[in-house]
C-alpha cells in the first residue's frame, strides 16, 4: 500500500493534467523513490488502478523506460555514460575504474547492496563528460581520482554535493546564452533586469496572426534536429475543431553530442518560458507542456519553480505549462512518441498522418517545437525578423548553439550565426586534443565527416547537407586518430539498439542485428558475408519509409558512412 | 475508383486502403500486423510499397486508395524492404515450422514462401524464451513471436478483456499478461481471441496441439450450442476419428466476427463424451431405462395433464435454457402460457 501522502500527490497529478493516465509516468516515479529506488509490482498495480489504466499498460510503461526499477537496485545506483562523447573523453576508463573498484560488472550489484552499476547512454553532459549519476544526482568531469572520492563518500553514506561542472563555451551572438554566467539568472528578478520579459510585452500589444507572421518571416528552422520552418509548422495548426489546442516544449534533448537546450532551462528557464507564453498566444494555446528527459530531475525542478515565479508576477496571463519528466528514452524526442509519453504511455512514435498539428496531444492540435526554436522566439518578437535575419543568410538564418565535445580542448556549448566556419568553431572550442581523424557534426544520426571533407564547411543546414551530412541538432563531437571507427560504429548502433522503441520490425531487429554483426568484427570474428548482411540491411532501413520513424534512418545514415569511409579499418578487422 | 497495381488497371472502393484494394484484386502483399479486426498499425512494414508521387515507402495497410492511383508492390526497393522484414523476423525467433501448430495456416510462412526466403540470414543463437503452458486451453511460446500486436490490440479493444499488453522495449519486447504474470496466474479469461488472431505460431489453442495439420481437419460450421447470442463457429473434426480437435470463430459472422467465450472456443469436450444422452431416459423402479423420443414425450404430456387436472395450471412452472436460441425459448415460454396455462415460467440464466 503507497503511503497517503504519496496517493495525495498522486491525485494533484491526476487532477493536473486535462486527463488522468497522464500521471501515470510521474506517479509511477513518486512509488519509486518512496521506496528505496524500486518499483514494486504492488504499487505498479495500486497506481494503475487509481489513475485508470491496465495493469498490463502500467507494466509496459514501467518496462519500456530506463529509469524505472523493476528490480532491486542497492542503495546508491550508479549510471555511466558510454556513450560516443563520454567515449571519447574518457569514460570507458571510469568505468572500468568503477568495476575494479567495486568488483561488479554493469548490471550487478555489490553484495552489501550499496552500489548497483549500469552503463548507460548519453546523458546529455556531452561537455562536462565522463559523467557518473548516483541516483538522480549527475558528476561531471569524471576523473579516476574524483570517482575514487566519490566512492569512498558514498561508503560512508554521504552523497557528496556536487561540484559545478567545468563548461567552457562561449557566445558572439549574445542572445540565447546571454545569462549563461549571470549570477542568479534563473530568478525572474535577474532575468527582468536584464531586459527580460520585454518581448511579452510587445506581444501583448500585438494580434496572434502578427506575431505568426513575425516568426514566419523570421524563417526559423526547427533547431531539435529535422530544420522544418516553426513558422510553417505553426501554420499547419488545424482550425475551428472547437477542440483546446495545445504548445508542447521539446526538451527531451537525446541525440548523442546534444547538450545544449540543458544550457537554457538550466540558466535562463524564463527565456523559454517567455518564448512559450508568446508562442502560445500565437497559436491561441492555453495549456503547454515541457517534456523533459527524465535525467534531467533537477533542471525540471528549475523550470517548475521558474513557471511558478512567472505566474506569480502574472506573466503568464490565462496560459499555463505543465513540467513533464520523462523517464529514460532516446524515441520520445520524436514528437508522436513524446506526446504519447505525455499522454501516460509508451513512448513510441504514431503513423503519420494525421500529424500533430491536426491531432496530436489527446487526439488536439498541437504544436511541438524544440528548447532553442522557442527560446529564440523573444528575440524574433522583441527586435523584429529581420534583425533575427541578419545573423546567418537566407534559409539559415538567426543565431544558434553547438555542442562541441569529444577530443576537444574545450569542450563546451557555442552560440554562433548560422553559417560560421566548422575551423572557427572548432578554434573556440579549443582546437583538436591529438590529431583530428573525424568530426560527426549535427548529433550521432548524421554522416560522419573525414578530416580531409572538413576543409571549406560551414555550420548551417543547407552547407551540411552540400558536404553530405546534416547539421542536425548541432552536436559536433570530434574524433582523434586514437579511436578506431569500428569501435565508434559499434557503440553508436548498440545505442540505437538499446533505444529503438520495439514498435516496427526494421529498426527493432535490424539495429539489434547490426550490434550482433559488428560486436562479432570487433572480436575478429565476422566474415565478409556479415558485412554484406550489415550493408544490405542499411541499404534497405535508409530507405524513406521503411521504418514507422526517423530512427531507422538515423542509425542506417552514420554506420553507413562510417562503413564507406573507414572501410579499410572494418576490412582490417575480419576474420 | 480506378487504381493501377503492379500495371493493371483494378477497380477500388472508396475507403479501401492500398492493401485492401490489393488482396480484393488478386495481388497479395505480405503483411502481418494488420487484420481487419485491428486495424492499421503501420508496425510490422511488411507491406511497404511504392506509389507514384509519395516521397519514399508507404505502407500499403494505412494509404487510402485514390482515383488514379498507381501502386507498384514489387519494385525492387519494396521488395528489398518486404524481403528485410521477413527476414529479420524470422532471424530474431526460432521459426521451426516442422512440428508447429500453425504449419500451413501461417502469415509468415506465407510471406516467405511468395518472397522465396528459404531460412533467415543471420541467426542470433541466444532465442531462449521460456514457453508459458500455464493456461488451460491457451499454449504461448514467445520465442516464435513476432511482436505483430494483433493480440494485445484484440485483447484491448475488439474483446476489451485488457490482459495483454507489449513489456520491455527494441529487441525485448515481448507481449505480457498483466504485470507478466504467467497467462494461468493471470486476469486472462481464455477466450482465445489471441490465439484467433495470432498470425504465427506464438500463440495456439493448447489442447488441439499434435492432433492434426490444417489441411488434415475438416472445417464444419455451426452455430455456438452455449447460449442465445449464437455464435458462428468453425469445428475442425479429424475425419479419421470424428473428434472436434479444435474451434475457431467465423471471422465474417456478424454476430461474432470470429470471438468467442471461453466455453464456446475451448468447451466442446462434451460433443462426444461417453457420459452424454443420446436417447432419452425414463426412470421406472429407480432405475433408467432408454426410451424413444415418441414415448418420452408422450408420458411427460400425460402426467402434465394429470397434474394440471388434479392442483390447477399454476402447480407447473416452466423453466427455460440458456443454451438454446431466443427462437426456441420463445416457443417454450409460449407452450407454457398457452398450452399449460400459467405465467410460471422463468429462465435459467436469471438465476
Amino acid at each position: 500500500m503507497l503511503e497517503q501522502k504519496i496517493m495525495d500527490r498522486i491525485q494533484k497529478l491526476k487532477d493536473r493534467y486535462p486527463r488522468k493516465e497522464s500521471a501515470l509516468m510521474p506517479a509511477l516515479m513518486l512509488a519509486q523513490k518512496a521506496n528505496g529506488n524500486y518499483l514494486s509490482e504492488d504499487d505498479m498495480n495500486e497506481i494503475a488502478k487509481f489513475v485508470g489504466v491496465t495493469s498490463g499498460k502500467a507494466y509496459g510503461v514501467a518496462t519500456y523506460y530506463t529509469m524505472y526499477n523493476t528490480k532491486k537496485v542497492g542503495k546508491y545506483h550508479i549510471q555511466i555514460d558510454t556513450n560516443i562523447p563520454a567515449t571519447l573523453m574518457g569514460a570507458v576508463k571510469v568505468l572500468d575504474f568503477v568495476k575494479k573498484e567495486l568488483g561488479i560488472n554493469a548490471g550487478e550489484t555489490t553484495k552489501d547492496g550499496l552500489f548497483t552499476l549500469d552503463e548507460v547512454e548519453c546523458l546529455a553532459s556531452c561537455g562536462t563528460c565522463p559523467v557518473i549519476q548516483v541516483n538522480d544526482v549527475y558528476y561531471e568531469n569524471m576523473t579516476a581520482e574524483k570517482t575514487k572520492a566519490l566512492l569512498d563518500s558514498l561508503k560512508k553514506g554521504v552523497m557528496p554535493k556536487p561540484e559545478e561542472p567545468v563548461y567552457f563555451g562561449g557566445t558572439e551572438c549574445n542572445v540565447l546564452l546571454k545569462n549563461r554566467r549571470v549570477k542568479n539568472s534563473t530568478s525572474i528578478e535577474v532575468y527582468k533586469k536584464n531586459g527580460g520579459y520585454k518581448a511579452l510585452e510587445k506581444a501583448l500589444t500585438m494580434e496572434p496572426a502578427a506575431i505568426l507572421n513575425e516568426v514566419k518571416t523570421s524563417a526559423i528552422r526547427g533547431r531539435g534536429g529535422a530544420g522544418f520552418p516553426a513558422g510553417v509548422k505553426w501554420g499547419f495548426l488545424a482550425k475551428g475543431t472547437g477542440k483546446p489546442i495545445y504548445l508542447v516544449c521539446n526538451a527531451d534533448e537525446g541525440e548523442p553530442g546534444t547538450f545544449k537546450d540543458r544550457q537554457i532551462m538550466e540558466y535562463d528557464p524564463h527565456l523559454l518560458i517567455e518564448g512559450m507564453i508568446i508562442s502560445a498566444k500565437a497559436i491561441g494555446s492555453k495549456l503547454g507542456f515541457i517534456y523533459i528527459r527524465g535525467e534531467f530531475d533537477w533542471i525540471a525542478d528549475i523550470l517548475d519553480k521558474a513557471v511558478e515565479e512567472a505566474k506569480a508576477d502574472k506573466k503568464m496571463g490565462d496560459f499555463d505549462i505543465i513540467v513533464h519528466r520523462g523517464a529514460g528514452a532516446y524515441v520520445c524526442g520524436e514528437e508522436t512518441a513524446l506526446i504519447e509519453s505525455i499522454e501516460g504511455k509508451r513512448g513510441q512514435p504514431r503513423m503519420k498522418p494525421p500529424f500533430p498539428a491536426v491531432a496530436g496531444l489527446y487526439g488536439c492540435p498541437t504544436i511541438v517545437n524544440n528548447v532553442e526554436t522557442l527560446a529564440s522566439v523573444p528575440f524574433i518578437i522583441e527586435k523584429g525578423a529581420d534583425e533575427f535575419k541578419k545573423f546567418g543568410y537566407e534559409n539559415n538564418t538567426g543565431f544558434k548553439l553547438f555542442g562541441v565535445s569529444g577530443c576537444v580542448n574545450k569542450p563546451g556549448v557555442y552560440e554562433y550565426p548560422m553559417g560560421i566556419p566548422f575551423k572557427k568553431l572548432l578554434e573556440a572550442a579549443g582546437g583538436p586534443k591529438g590529431k583530428l581523424k573525424a568530426v560527426i557534426v549535427g548529433g550521432l544520426s548524421v554522416p560522419i565527416l573525414k578530416a580531409d571533407e572538413l576543409e571549406g564547411l560551414n555550420m548551417d543546414y543547407d552547407a551540411c547537407i552540400k558536404k553530405g551530412t546534416m547539421l542536425g541538432s548541432g552536436g559536433v563531437m570530434v574524433i582523434n586518430e586514437e579511436f578506431s571507427i569500428p569501435e565508434i560504429a559499434y557503440r553508436t548502433i548498440k545505442f540505437y539498439a538499446h533505444e529503438s522503441c520495439g514498435k516496427c520490425t526494421p529498426c527493432k531487429e535490424g539495429s539489434y542485428t547490426i550490434v550482433k554483426i559488428l560486436g562479432k568484427l570487433l572480436k575478429g570474428q565476422a566474415t565478409q558475408a556479415d558485412l554484406d548482411n550489415m550493408v544490405r540491411i542499411i541499404g534497405s532501413v535508409n530507405e524513406a519509409g521503411s521504418t514507422l520513424c526517423p530512427t531507422g534512418q538515423a542509425f542506417a545514415m552514420p554506420i553507413k558512412a562510417m562503413y564507406e569511409k573507414f572501410n579499410d579499418e572494418f576490412k582490417k578487422l575480419l576474420k | 475508383m480506378k487504381i493501377t497495381i503492379n500495371g493493371k488497371e483494378v477497380e477500388a472502393i472508396e475507403g479501401q486502403t492500398v492493401l485492401q484494394a490489393s488482396i480484393a484484386n488478386g495481388v497479395y502483399i505480405p503483411h502481418l500486423c494488420y487484420h481487419e479486426k485491428v486495424g492499421a498499425a503501420g508496425k510490422c512494414r511488411a507491406c511497404v510499397v511504392e506509389i507514384e508521387g509519395m516521397r519514399g515507402l508507404q505502407t500499403s495497410c494505412s494509404v487510402p486508395v485514390r482515383d488514379g492511383m498507381v501502386v507498384n508492390t514489387v519494385s525492387q526497393s519494396a521488395l528489398n524492404a518486404q524481403k528485410l522484414v521477413i527476414d529479420l523476423m524470422l532471424s530474431s525467433g526460432t521459426h521451426d515450422c516442422l512440428a508447429c501448430e500453425q504449419n500451413g495456416n501461417c502469415e509468415l510462412q506465407d510471406a516467405a514462401y511468395f518472397l522465396g526466403i528459404e531460412r533467415a540470414s543471420v541467426q542470433y543463437g541466444e532465442i531462449n524464451r521460456e514457453f508459458d503452458t500455464t493456461s488451460e486451453f491457451v499454449y504461448v511460446e514467445r520465442n516464435k513471436c513476432i511482436s505483430c500486436g494483433r493480440c494485445v490490440a484484440a485483447c484491448n479493444t475488439t474483446v476489451v478483456n485488457q490482459v495483454l499488453d507489449f513489456g520491455h522495449r527494441g529487441h525485448h519486447t515481448e507481449i505480457v499478461f498483466d504485470t507478466d504474470k504467467k497467462m494461468g496466474e493471470s486476469s486472462c479469461v481464455q477466450c482465445g481471441e489471441c490465439s484467433q488472431i495470432c498470425p504465427v505460431g506464438a500463440i495456439v489453442d493448447k489442447n488441439a496441439r499434435g492432433k492434426g495439420r490444417p489441411w488434415e481437419l475438416k472445417k464444419v460450421e455451426s452455430v455456438c450450442p452455449y447460449c442465445g447470442v449464437g455464435c458462428k463457429l468453425e469445428l475442425h473434426v479429424d475425419p479419421r476419428t470424428n473428434k472436434i480437435v479444435k474451434v475457431r470463430g467465423v471471422e465474417d459472422a456478424p454476430t461474432n466476427k470470429g470471438m468467442l467465450c471461453v466455453k464456446g472456443r475451448y468447451g466442446f469436450d462434451f460433443v462426444g463424451h461417453p457420459d452424454r444422452l443420446t436417447t432419452p431416459l425414463i426412470k421406472e423402479n429407480g432405475q433408467f431405462r432408454e426410451a424413444s423420443w415418441e414415448e418420452a414425450v408422450e408420458l411427460v404430456a400425460s402426467k402434465l395433464t394429470e397434474v394440471k387436472d388434479k392442483y390447477g395450471a399454476d402447480s407447473i412452472m416452466g423453466m427455460a435454457s440458456a443454451k438454446v436460441t431466443n427462437e426456441e425459448n420463445y416457443t417454450f415460454q409460449k407452450l407454457i402460457r398457452t398450452g399449460i396455462g400459467t405465467n410460471n415460467v422463468d429462465h435459467c440464466a436469471r438465476l
